[in-house]
């Protein structure tokens, strides 16, 4: 177990939060929960695949960033108007 | 354990703070606009001090380009879409996103109105 390792588990901690918030806030506060969630995630896949030395699992942090961006956007998208 | 390595630690430390700090902060504000203001530090400063982590471990190599084009996007998406919830959330609760002069009239408040 490595630094990078050590550091994504502290990290992954800070998921509870916001899923305590998603749950309990308003609907505005919950997408708010949502996009921290997605933006931890995205880093604690970036430190998993350092963490590994796997390069390829680069790659998930990639798209896991890009599409939490389209993802967020479209639950905005809806509350603006629809919901 | 090297110069790199402290500073991986370091960097490291740094941006998982950032990202705690701001779950914290998620918790602690009442308003979904206060709430907003904690996920910025963490899709800004996190990936930032991760992609320099994992630069100052293994310069020039593929995860390190990787590393730098998911801080990139993250740091360029994340005032847009920080922006587009706030709009969304002031929509939702006004009915419309155009500031009324009505509104800016309150705002100004009556010391400023009184001025001479």
């Amino acid at each position: 177990m490595n630094v990078w390792m050590i550091a994504t588990t502290v990290l992954l901690v800070g998921l509870l939060p916001c899923v305590w918030v998603a749950m309990r806030g308003t609907i505005m506060s919950a997408l708010a929960a949502l996009e921290l969630a997605s933006t931890i995630t995205t880093l604690a896949l970036l430190m998993i695949a350092q963490g590994l030395r796997r390069d390829p699992f680069m790659d998930l942090a990639l798209v896991s960033a890009i599409l939490s961006f389209a993802g967020a956007l479209t639950f905005v998208r809806f509350l603006e108007r629809w919901v | 354990m090297s110069v790199g390595d402290v500073a991986v630690a370091v960097l490291l430390a740094l941006g998982v703070a950032s990202a705690l700090m701001g779950s914290l902060g998620i918790v602690a504000s009442r308003d979904a606009y206060d709430q907003l203001h904690f996920t910025g530090p963490a899709t800004v400063i996190g990936p930032v001090a991760i992609a320099t982590a994992v630069l100052v471990e293994e310069p020039l190599s593929s995860a390190g380009v990787k590393a730098v084009l998911v801080a990139l996007i993250m740091v360029a998406t994340g005032p847009i879409l920080l922006h587009a919830t706030a709009r969304a959330a002031r929509i939702r609760e006004r009915g419309r996103w155009v500031v009324l002069p009505k509104e800016l009239k309150e705002m100004e408040g009556p010391s400023r109105s009184s001025r001479p």
